[in-house]
């Protein structure tokens, strides 16, 4: 049986999630205009990793899907983790209908570990700080339809 | 100004010979018809023609809007600051534009029929952070509405944009204040180090001190502190709160970095004089890690007890000293004016952090 492309880390979990948001598009409205390319880095156990690519731009969001490698997106921050943090992370957001406490990406990102934010510009990467509601209600997008599907 | 007005005008207008002068003598440009953007009609979306171009040195000092018609009776104003390099950034018309639609309000938009009662000390420590976090701020609405007046009015987005931040660091003090007095705690300790940093921006001799001190330094701590919040706050609500601040402080210091640079490619000659200001003013790091009112509320915050916190506590302080440390010196090297080797913090302070590795600075500005 083929694999449920939507699922993480698939190649469409991305566009799965920014859909889910598309679906009520005055939540990000009500947060106001962003301007940001975040790249979502998830590193395997072998080595390999796959990096997917979201694109915040006024009052829209965007995913940029599985891309090839950092240079093509030109990202302003990566957003990097091991695959079990990444889905620590959703399995976490499902089952509370977003992320607890000790789950929200500046919590796991803070320290630099098991999440940690990069960029070769400060300015690129304290917009992950300015967008930091923005970015955890998209997240959070996983968990509200966990609870619209019971 | 009595004596000016002219009484025979409304006699004119009476008998229906009105002056037109405004309408038949205008020479500024004409036709404008900017378009829209996908989210609606921006600053950068007027910034057509003329009404783009910003001297370099306002030739007035009066209040008339950039580009019009100018009367040669109006008044000066007194201007001070009338160098577009003092205050200008170049990602300034777009954090205008972000802050105004970004706003937030903490009555509103905080759950605060969901907080939870929390364990005393809990409580307590919630109650002291927020009590230093709504000491602290509204200094950075004092700052600019103490400078504002002073800057020339064909800098307009930039006195527009610290109009914005004013209202945020409005915002900012009420909802730790609102937070200390919601559930069942109150107000701390107000920290006497604390106000020595926020009397050393309110005293700056200038904007350029006033700015590197504030914008670069003080909110970018300040942002650590929000973000360090955020990790260790007790409950949802509260992480809610953090977040949205630091959206907002992230964007004032998004233009303290920016300013800072324009300013410094301008005049690269300033470069000595900003690290002197920085000399000053990085004391505040050894204040938010030495003192008691910060340091220890955080700590409990972390661990959930005074009892866990004394154990573990250092750990959990340690990471934010660090990330603090490395992200203020990025933001000064992308300002251009790199602090690796510079900074005169006790080795403690400095202890794990890039601080003295000059090698790790980027290449210097030319000067000249």
């Amino acid at each position: 049986m083929m694999e449920n492309e939507s699922l993480f880390p698939n190649p469409k979990w991305l566009d799965y999630l920014v859909g889910l948001v598309k679906r009520d598009p005055d939540r990000l409205k009500d947060l106001g205009i962003a301007d940001f390319r975040l790249a979502i880095k998830v590193e395997f156990e072998d080595g390999s990793n796959k990096i997917f690519g979201l694109v915040l731009d006024g009052y829209d969001v965007d995913s940029q899907g599985e891309i090839s490698g950092i240079d093509s997106f030109k990202p302003e921050a990566t957003l990097s983790g091991s695959f079990d943090a990444f889905k620590e992370m959703f399995d976490n957001i499902v089952e509370n209908r977003g992320a607890d406490k000790f789950h929200t990406l500046n919590t796991l990102s803070l320290a630099e570990f098991p999440l940690r934010i990069s960029s070769d510009d400060p300015i690129g990467r304290d917009k992950f700080y300015r967008y930091a509601e923005t970015l955890q209600v998209i997240f959070d997008s996983l968990g509200l339809e966990a609870a619209k599907s019971g | 100004m009595k004596s000016d007005i002219d009484l025979s005008y409304l006699e004119k207008v009476r008998s229906g010979q009105f002056d037109l002068g405004w309408l038949n003598n205008v020479t500024s440009e004409w036709g404008i018809k900017p378009k829209p953007s996908k989210i609606g009609l921006t600053l950068r979306d007027i910034f057509v023609g003329s009404y783009g171009d910003i001297p370099e040195t306002a030739p007035r000092r009066t209040m008339a809007p950039r580009g019009c018609d100018i009367d040669s009776e109006l008044p000066d104003m007194g201007y001070t600051i009338n160098s577009k390099s003092e205050v200008w950034a170049d990602n300034l018309l777009d954090l205008y534009e972000e802050a105004v639609s970004r706003q937030w309000s903490a009555t509103r938009d905080i759950p605060w029929n969901e907080l939870q009662e929390l364990d005393p000390d809990v409580e307590h420590a919630m109650c002291q952070l927020a009590t230093f976090l709504s000491e602290v701020e509204m200094v950075a609405s004092d700052f600019p509405a103490k400078w504002m007046w002073r800057i020339n009015h064909d800098f307009l987005e930039a006195k527009m944009f610290l109009c914005t931040q004013i209202m945020d660091e409005a915002r900012h003090s009420e909802v730790f204040r609102k937070r200390a007095l919601s559930n069942g705690g109150g107000l701390g300790k107000a920290s006497p180090v604390g106000e020595e940093f926020l009397k050393l921006v309110l005293d700056a001799k200038n904007y350029d001190e006033g700015s590197a001190l504030m914008h670069l330094l003080g909110e970018g701590l300040v942002l650590s502190v929000f973000r360090a919040g955020e990790l260790i706050a007790p409950t949802h609500v509260e992480k809610k709160i953090f977040r949205l601040c630091m959206q907002d402080e992230a964007r004032h210091v998004a233009y303290g970095t920016m300013h800072l640079r324009y300013r410094l490619e301008r005049d690269p000659l300033l470069a000595e004089d900003f690290h002197a200001f920085l000399d000053r003013g990085e004391d505040l790091i050894s204040m938010i890690v030495t003192t008691p009112q910060v340091v220890e509320p955080a700590a409990i915050l972390a661990t959930g007890s005074v009892k866990a916190a004394e154990s573990i506590g250092d750990e959990a302080s340690n990471i934010l000293r660090i990330r603090m440390i490395e992200e203020y010196l990025q933001r000064c090297d992308r300002a251009g004016i790199p602090r690796r080797g510079r900074m005169k913090l006790p080795e403690q302070i400095l202890e794990g952090t890039s601080a003295n590795d000059v090698s790790k600075n980027p290449p210097q500005m030319v000067v000249g």
